[in-house]
């Protein structure tokens, strides 16, 4: 189904942020809606799509969607990083922001059937994930395992802990962590998150992997899964690049020849390589 | 087809002054420089004036415009916003071919793509557009080389040339015909064709000794340009010679690459501004922790270059994005304007 028709294009709808929620050190959760019913009853989203956030006096910028987009709430995590990310975190529930949107390819879903899945995320790259995640679960039934590898810097910096003990209850669910340094009351796994694909025994027939996270972790791990035999169109991720428009017209998210915010963000290992560009 | 005496032909321009703002070539009076500029009397155009320094791109795709509006009050949690479009009616006058193909080439990038672009196109939305054929070349010009000139063949509402002491008048929309017919134009006879062919190919033989600036070849290096086959070299070779100033952006017709910022204001409420950036600037891509993915210079050369001749940017332009005007080697403080890059590619071919 396309949502074509009810993107928010050109002038930033209103929306009311109802509730935040401290994630990690500097990431908050803000939970948004939208104050004309009409424009929140509409406003549909691919998992791995973006939205461009409008922060009234100091600025607009693009945050990943993490929701599922079947029956989520519509919501935000953002880390805080600099001017509109700051006057955001001064915000409270009740206040009003701006939303364009959403943008973006997403991942092609349909693609995905019939296949294991492994995600692999570091820190805050398990936000652009989530909302694949929690998709595929909602549909277990159509995919082979879903297995998730985090890494965190420290157990502190682990994105999203309250939605993991969630989605371990369900059944089939594989998820591993590993933290940096650990903590003293940290009982699981230290080392990078690479090393965690022996420990899941990842499969590499019939899978896709959406890696997410820094770029020295994202290239460690391309690197161990195509050791492995995976191929580089099963390797998906998502690219991050300034962005100003979201709609393919400014080229501040051109990388050689292609815009992040049309025809990105998600594009498999084997585009990003053709690039030329890094990560 | 239509004639009209030349001492008469301003007389258009007078009357689309009553409908429309209007814009066209001015020569400055002190500096003797030409602004493609808004004028309080059609008098002050001169539709003999070489190419303005700042192309027409300005009337549809202004420096800096504030493109929304809002204001909010934290305390009661109330937020308005609008867009503030330009939405007056523009007549441009005497516009020359390369600078009529570059608004061409950006009403099929602001509006052909995946989204149309709003702002753009409400500046588009009213416009009169009046082209001038040029019977001579000037000495930067090489729109032979990138099929732009020397004149029109559309997007025009009107299309003058000098044959003789006339104008020819052609039509190029409901809008010109009616406009025309308003002003009472005599009819051109059909010998009118043949003399403006002979005009325009008189125009062209004269490329070779007054256009004596540029020479840009640019089908030979499309090919290259598209398929990455150009040595590395060559593009450090270009890029050690760039000052990252920005200029050949500012100054080429189809340059649209564009920054949005918020200004916040006095009275409490923000402007949205848009305003013209460059790709060769190294701050342009550059993202969250000073990690700056397209580095070296010679990328970002690249880049402008890439977005000129390639067929895959051709394919949303439906041409190439260089219109030949000449601007961009006019300005480069590095000399590596269109022209001279074209000239090392192929250089690097033959050899
Ligand atoms: C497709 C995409 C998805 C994203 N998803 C998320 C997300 O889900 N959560 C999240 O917290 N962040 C996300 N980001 C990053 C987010 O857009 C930037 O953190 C944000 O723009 C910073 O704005 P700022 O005004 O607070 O920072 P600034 O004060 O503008 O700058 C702080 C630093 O960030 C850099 N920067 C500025 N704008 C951007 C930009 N648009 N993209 C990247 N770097 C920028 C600056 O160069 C500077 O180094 C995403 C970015 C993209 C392009
Ligand atoms: S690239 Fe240079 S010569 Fe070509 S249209 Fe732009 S400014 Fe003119
Ligand atoms: S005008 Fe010349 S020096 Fe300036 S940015 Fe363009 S290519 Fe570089
Ligand atoms: S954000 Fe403007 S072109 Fe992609």
């Amino acid at each position: 189904m396309s949502n074509m028709d009810n993107k928010i294009v050109t002038l930033p709808e209103i929306a009311t942020i109802e509730e935040i929620k401290e994630e990690i050190q500097d990431v908050k959760t803000f939970y948004i809606k939208f104050d004309n019913p009409e424009v929140q009853k509409n406003f549909k989203w691919k998992s791995g799509q973006i939205v461009m956030l409008t922060i009234f006096g100091a600025g607009e910028a693009a945050f990943s969607l993490p929701g599922a987009p079947e029956n989520d709430r519509f919501h935000l995590s953002i880390k805080r990083v600099g001017k509109v990310t700051s006057a955001l975190f001064e915000l409270e529930p009740g206040d009003k922001v701006g939303i364009r949107g959403p943008f973006g390819n997403g991942f092609p879903f349909a693609e995905f059937k019939g296949k294991n899945l492994i995600y692999v995320a570091g820190g805050i790259g398990l936000i652009p994930l989530r909302s694949s995640i929690v998709h595929a679960l909602q549909h277990r039934e159509d995919f082979g395992r879903i297995i998730v590898l985090l890494g965190a810097r420290t157990p502190n910096d682990l994105m999203y802990q309250n939605n993991i003990e969630e989605w371990l209850k369900i059944p089939g669910f594989e998820c591993y962590v590993t933290v940096d340094q650990a903590t003293a009351d940290w009982k699981g796994e230290t080392g990078f998150v690479h090393t965690l694909l022996d420990k899941a025994n990842v499969p590499v027939d019939n899978t896709m992997a959406f890696v997410c996270g820094p770029p020295i972790m994202f290239n460690s791990v391309i690197g161990e899964l195509m050791k492995r035999g995976l191929r580089e169109d099963n390797i998906l991720s998502t690219l991050e690049r300034h962005m100003k428009c979201g709609i393919g017209k400014c080229q501040h998210c051109a990388i050689g020849r292609t815009l992040v915010c049309t025809d990105g963000p998600v594009y498999t290992y084997k585009q990003i390589k053709t690039l030329g560009e890094e990560i | 087809m239509y004639l009209i005496e030349k001492n008469n032909v301003m007389k258009l321009a007078e009357e689309l002054a009553k409908s429309y703002d209007l814009y066209g070539p001015v020569i400055d009076n002190e500096t003797k420089q030409v602004f493609f500029n808004k004028v309080e009397s059609a008098s002050e155009i001169s539709l003999t004036a070489e190419i303005p320094a700042l192309p027409p791109k300005t009337v549809v795709f202004p420096q800096i415009e504030r493109i929304t509006q809002y204001k909010y009050d934290k305390v009661g949690k109330k937020a308005e916003i609008a867009m503030t479009y330009d939405d007056r009616s523009k007549a441009i006058f005497g516009i020359r071919p390369c600078d009529l193909t570059g608004i061409i080439v950006l009403d099929r990038f602001f509006l052909g793509q995946e989204f149309v672009d709003d702002v753009y196109k409400e500046h588009r939305k009213r416009m009169f557009i009046v082209s001038n054929t040029c019977v001579v070349p000037f000495k930067q010009c090489f729109c032979v080389c990138t099929d732009s000139g020397p004149a029109a063949d559309e997007g025009y509402d009107l299309n003058l040339t000098e044959i003789g002491d006339m104008y020819l008048v052609e039509t190029g929309s409901e809008k010109g015909k009616a406009f025309a017919e308003k002003m009472g134009l005599k009819p051109a006879g059909d010998e009118y064709i043949a003399l403006k062919k002979k005009v325009i190919d008189k125009s062209i033989s004269l490329f070779e000794k007054v256009a004596t600036d540029n020479k840009a070849w640019i089908s030979r290096i499309m090919n290259r340009v598209t398929t990455g086959f150009i040595k590395d070299e060559v593009w450090k070779h270009i890029g050690n010679q760039c000052f990252e100033c920005g200029a050949c952006s500012f100054v080429c017709p189809t340059c649209s690459c564009f920054n949005i910022e918020d200004h916040n204001r006095f009275d409490g409420s923000t402007d949205r501004l848009r305003e013209w950036d460059s790709c060769s600037f190294e701050g342009y891509t550059k993202m969250a922790g000073d990690h700056n993915p397209r580095h070296p210079v010679e990328d970002r050369r690249n880049k402008r270059f890439f977005c000129k001749l390639s067929y895959s940017q051709s394919k949303k332009y439906l041409r190439p994005g260089c219109v030949g005007c000449g601007r961009c080697q006019w300005v480069c403080p590095g000399d590596i304007g269109l022209p001279n890059v074209v000239t090392y590619i192929r250089r690097e071919i033959t050899e």
